[in-house]
C-alpha cells in the first residue's frame, strides 16, 4: 500500500474500528443489561428484511423511546412514526440475528445518508447495534420466527446502470481533460497575481492533515495555513550539498552553506521546521526576521524530511518549548469547532515534522501585508542579571547587551568562519549591580550559530549592542547554537519582561581578580610588580600600515624589511614587545599571577622597560615594586597546584 | 418497499465523495469509513488503485470512451464508461454469478478517480480504442 496514501489511511481507520466494534460487544455480552448512556442512540423497529449483495437492508420504523415499557400488544404500526432503511454489514447482521418485529438499539457512531430522490433516509456505519429483546415473549418469539427465510434480492444493478457524479444542476461543466480539482480562491496572496502551475484547493489549516496525506491524491494540491514563530538559518553540513543541487548558497563564508528556515505553527498548535531552498544570496537574515515574524503565510507541497521527536533533536524542541503553551486558544483535533478551544494542560509537543521545498516553484507564500498574528510569540528580552539567574537546562533566552571583548578560538585547522567564538557581554542589570554576580558574563558562539558577515565584522569592531535572540541557558552558561540569531537590531516586537534596557552610561567594569575567578573570562586587577619573566620576553617589529607582525627581509637589499601583505618595504616599523610580568595582587594574594602584557597598550609600564630592553641594560630591579593600575585582562588559566593564574592584558571593545 | 436500495446509496456516496473532496480535507475520514461499509472488502484496493494513480481515461476522436485500469498484478482491465462492466474476472464471479458484490474493486477505483480528479488522460486514435475493445474479447474466446 502507498504509504500515507488514502488506502492505508482506511487501513488504520479499519483496524482503529474493528477493535472498537470488538471491544463493545464484548461488553455488551458481559454487560448483559442496556448500558445506561442513552445519547444518540437510535431505536428502531424492523418491518421488513432483504439482502443485497451481502448487505442487510432493514426497512425500519423509528421509535422514540425504548419499547420495553411497551406491551406486545401497543406494538402496532403507527403511521406517524419516521421509516428508515438500516443497512447492516453481513457480520453485523449475523450477530444480530434479526427477524422482522425485533427492536435494535444502534449506538453511535452511525451515520445518515440523504438519497436524492428518496424520501427515506438511510442508516450506515451500524457495527454498534444490539438487540433489545423484550424479555417475557423471548423464547416464544424464538419459536415462531426461527426459520422465516430472508428474501435475497438479486441483480439489483443492471449492466446499463453507471453511477452519474455530476449534480444534475450542477452549472460547472466538468472539463474531461482537467485532471485537477477546481481552484477556489486563495486565501494569503501577496497581491501580485501570479499564475500558479499548481491548482490549489482550499485551505487548511492542519499541519498533521497535510503530511499524513501526503502521497495521497490530491496532497499537492492542498495548502496549509500556518504562522511563522521563528525565522533562522542553519548550517548545510556537506553531505547536504548532494540533496541542495542548484541550490544557491545564502551566506556563503568561505565553504558553508546556509539554509533559511522557518519555524511554524498551525492553528492546532502543532509546530513544523520549514527548510527553504535559498531564496537570495544578497538579503540577510535580518530582513527575514523582520518582515516575516509573526505573519501568516500558506504551504504547499511540501516534503517531509524527517518526523524528529524529543530526544532527537533537543536544539528544536528547546525552541518549542519556549513558545509553549500557545498565547491563544488553539483548536483540538476530532472535536467540532465551535465548542470551546483548550490551551492550557495540552502537554508540549513530543515530535515535529520537518519539511522542505519541492525543487522548482516556491510553495511558500507569506502574506507580509496582514497583521502580525495572534498566535504569534515574540521572544521575551530579559535583562542578564535574571537569565543568570533562571533555573533549568536548555532554556532559550533572548537578550540585548553590549560586547566588550571577543576571542576567537585558535584551532588553526578550521577556517576563520567555523571557528567558535568567545564573546563577554554585559548590560545595565549587570554593571548596576554592586556585588553577588559577575559584571560580565561569557556567551560561546559555536560554529553552528550561523553568523552573517555583517555580525562578524560588527563583533570584531568597536562596542556593539547585540540583540542576541534564542540563545541557550544551561549549565551556567550561555550559548548560542543552532537556531540562534544574533541581530544589530533590536526586533519591532518584542516583550521585555521588566529587564533594563537602557543604554550603558559611564565606563564598564570588569570584577577583579579574585579566588573565585575561572579560566576564560575577563576580569581587572591591580597590584605590584614583583619579577619579570625574562624568558619570554621578545621583540618583534611590525608594519605601520597594516600591523602585518611577520615582516620578511627584503629580497634586494637583506637590510630592509618588507611587508607581504602591504606589498612594500616597511621604513618605519612598529616595534611591539612582549613580557610576562609577576604581580602580587591583594585580590588574589595566595596565587602567583603571571600577566602577559603587550608594550603598545600598557605604554606607562613600558616606557621604561623599552628603554631598558633596547638597551640591553635593563636592571629588573628598577621595575620591581612597581604600580600596576587597573588592568583588563583575560584568564587563561588558573591552576591549583601550583597555585598560579596566567593572564593577557586585553583591550575592550 | 419495491426495488432496490443498495446502487442508490452506493451513487449517492460517490457523488458526495467528489463534493467532499474539492472542499477542505476534515471530511475524508467520515467518507473512507463509509466507502468501507458500503463497498466491504473493495473498498481499500480500490483506494490503492486510486492512491497508485492506475486508472486512465482512454478517449478516441469521435468521443468514445473507455477506462484502463492497471491491477496489482500488473494486468491492464477494461472497465466500460457507458455500462456497469468490467473485465475482470472477479467481476464476473461475484457480481454476476453469486451477486456477492454491487462492484469490483476496478470499477470503484474507476468512479473514486473520476471524484477525486484523479484520472490519467490518454487520447488515442478510433482503431487503437476499437483495438482495445476487440483484444478483451480475443482474450475471453
Amino acid at each position: 500500500l502507498c504509504r500515507g496514501g488514502l488506502a492505508e489511511r482506511l487501513c488504520r481507520l479499519q483496524n482503529r474500528e474493528r477493535s472498537a466494534i470488538s471491544f463493545w460487544r464484548h461488553q455488551c455480552i458481559s454487560d448483559d443489561k442496556i448500558p445506561s448512556d442513552k445519547s444518540g442512540v437510535l431505536i428502531v423497529k424492523i418491518l421488513e428484511i432483504f439482502e443485497e449483495c451481502t448487505i442487510q437492508v432493514a426497512i425500519c420504523q423509528q421509535l422514540e423511546q425504548s419499547p420495553v415499557t411497551l406491551s406486545p400488544e401497543d406494538a402496532v404500526i403507527n403511521a406517524e412514526e419516521p421509516i428508515l432503511k438500516v443497512l447492516f454489514t453481513r457480520e453485523t447482521a449475523a450477530h444480530l440475528k434479526s427477524r422482522p418485529q425485533d427492536v435494535i438499539h444502534i449506538y453511535p457512531p452511525w451515520q445518515k445518508l440523504l438519497l436524492q430522490n428518496a424520501d427515506v433516509p438511510v442508516i450506515l456505519n451500524t457495527y454498534f447495534s444490539q438487540k433489545v429483546l423484550l424479555s417475557e415473549h423471548s423464547e416464544a418469539r424464538e419459536k415462531t420466527y426461527g426459520l422465516t427465510k430472508m428474501l435475497i434480492r438479486k441483480n439489483i444493478i443492471s449492466l446499463a446502470q453507471t453511477f452519474r457524479l455530476d449534480d444534475l444542476d450542477d452549472k460547472l461543466h466538468q472539463d474531461p481533460s482537467d485532471n485537477q480539482v477546481a481552484c477556489s480562491p486563495q486565501i494569503g496572496n501577496n497581491g501580485d497575481s501570479k499564475q500558479h502551475p499548481l491548482a490549489l484547493s482550499a485551505v487548511n489549516d492542519s499541519l498533521l492533515e497535510m503530511v499524513e496525506s501526503q502521497g495521497a491524491v490530491g496532497w499537492r494540491e492542498v495548502q496549509v495555513r500556518v504562522v511563522i514563530q521563528r525565522v533562522y538559518c542553519l548550517p548545510a553540513r556537506e553531505g547536504y550539498r548532494s540533496h541542495t543541487q542548484g541550490n544557491k548558497p545564502l551566506l556563503s563564508n568561505g565553504g558553508m552553506f546556509c539554509r533559511l528556515c522557518l519555524l511554524v505553527q498551525d492553528a492546532y498548535g502543532m509546530f513544523s521546521e520549514v527548510q527553504l531552498q535559498s531564496l537570495s544570496s544578497t538579503d540577510d537574515i535580518e530582513q527575514y526576521c523582520r518582515r516575516w515574524e509573526g505573519k501568516s503565510c500558506c504551504l504547499a507541497g511540501m516534503k517531509i524530511l524527517q518526523r524528529t521527536t524529543r530526544g532527537r533533536a533537543l536544539g528544536l524542541f528547546s525552541l518549542i518549548d519556549s513558545l509553549w503553551p500557545p498565547v491563544v486558544p488553539v483548536k483540538v483535533p476530532g472535536q467540532s469547532q465551535d465548542s470551546e478551544m483548550m490551551t492550557t494542560n495540552l502537554p508540549p509537543p513530543s515530535f515535529c515534522y520537518i519539511l522542505t521545498v519541492q525543487s522548482g516553484e516556491i510553495h511558500v507564500e507569506v502574506d507580509e501585508e496582514e497583521q502580525i498574528s495572534n498566535l504569534y510569540q515574540p521572544p521575551t528580552v530579559h535583562g542578564l542579571k535574571e537569565i543568570l539567574r533562571i533555573d533549568g537546562c536548555n532554556e532559550r533566552c533572548s537578550f540585548w547587551a553590549q560586547v566588550l571583548y571577543r576571542r576567537l578560538q585558535t584551532k588553526h585547522s578550521v577556517p576563520i568562519d567555523q571557528r567558535d567564538i568567545l564573546l563577554f557581554v554585559t548590560d545595565s542589570t549587570l554593571q548596576n549591580v554592586v556585588h553577588g554576580i559577575p559584571k560580565v558574563v561569557a556567551v560561546s558562539v559555536t560554529a553552528s550559530c550561523v553568523l552573517s558577515v555583517e555580525i562578524r565584522e560588527a563583533l570584531g569592531a568597536g562596542s556593539r549592542l547585540v540583540f542576541f535572540k534564542d540563545a541557550l541557558w544551561g549549565n551556567g552558561r550561555i550559548i548560542c547554537v543552532e537556531r540562534t540569531v544574533l541581530l544589530l537590531q533590536k526586533p519591532l516586537l518584542c516583550s521585555a519582561a521588566g529587564a533594563d534596557l537602557s543604554e550603558l552610561t559611564g565606563p564598564v567594569r570588569l570584577d577583579e581578580l579574585d579566588s573565585a575567578t575561572q579560566a576564560n573570562s575577563v576580569c581587572a586587577l591591580r597590584g605590584t610588580v614583583v619579577g619579570v619573566d625574562e624568558s619570554t620576553a621578545f621583540s618583534w617589529p611590525t608594519c605601520d600600515r597594516c600591523g602585518n607582525g611577520k615582516l620578511e627581509l627584503c629580497p634586494q637589499d637583506r637590510e630592509l624589511l618588507y611587508c607581504s601583505q602591504c606589498s612594500e618595504v616597511v621604513t618605519t616599523p612598529v616595534l611591539k614587545m612582549q613580557l610576562e610580568v609577576f604581580l602580587s595582587c591583594p585580590s588574589r594574594s595566595q596565587s602567583t599571577v603571571k600577566v602577559k602584557v603587550w608594550h603598545e597598550i600598557s605604554v606607562a609600564l613600558f616606557v621604561l622597560l623599552t628603554m631598558l630592553l633596547f638597551l640591553q641594560t635593563y636592571e629588573v630591579q628598577s621595575v620591581l615594586g612597581k604600580e600596576v593600575g587597573l588592568l583588563n585582562c583575560y584568564v587563561h588559566s588558573v591552576t591549583s597546584h601550583p597555585n598560579c593564574v596566567a593572564l593577557e592584558e586585553i583591550v575592550l571593545l | 418497499m419495491d426495488g432496490s436500495t443498495l446502487p442508490a446509496v452506493a451513487e449517492e456516496l460517490l457523488r458526495e465523495i467528489k463534493r467532499a473532496f474539492q472542499q477542505t480535507s476534515g471530511g475524508r475520514d467520515t467518507f473512507s469509513s463509509r466507502l468501507k461499509f458500503i463497498f466491504g472488502p473493495a473498498a481499500v484496493p480500490a483506494l490503492d488503485l486510486v492512491d497508485q494513480r492506475s486508472v486512465t481515461r482512454v478517449r478516441s476522436p469521435s468521443g468514445r470512451t473507455l477506462y484502463q485500469v492497471l491491477g496489482s498484478s500488473g494486468k491492464l482491465y477494461t472497465c466500460y464508461s457507458s455500462c456497469h462492466f468490467c473485465t475482470c474476472p472477479a467481476f464476473g464471479f461475484s457480481v454476476l454469478q453469486k451477486s456477492e458484490s454491487l462492484l469490483c474493486k476496478h470499477i470503484l477505483a474507476v468512479y473514486l478517480s473520476q471524484a477525486m480528479g484523479a484520472c490519467q488522460e490518454l487520447s488515442v486514435s478510433e482503431e487503437q480504442l476499437t483495438n482495445i475493445l476487440l483484444a478483451e474479447e480475443e482474450d475471453e474466446g
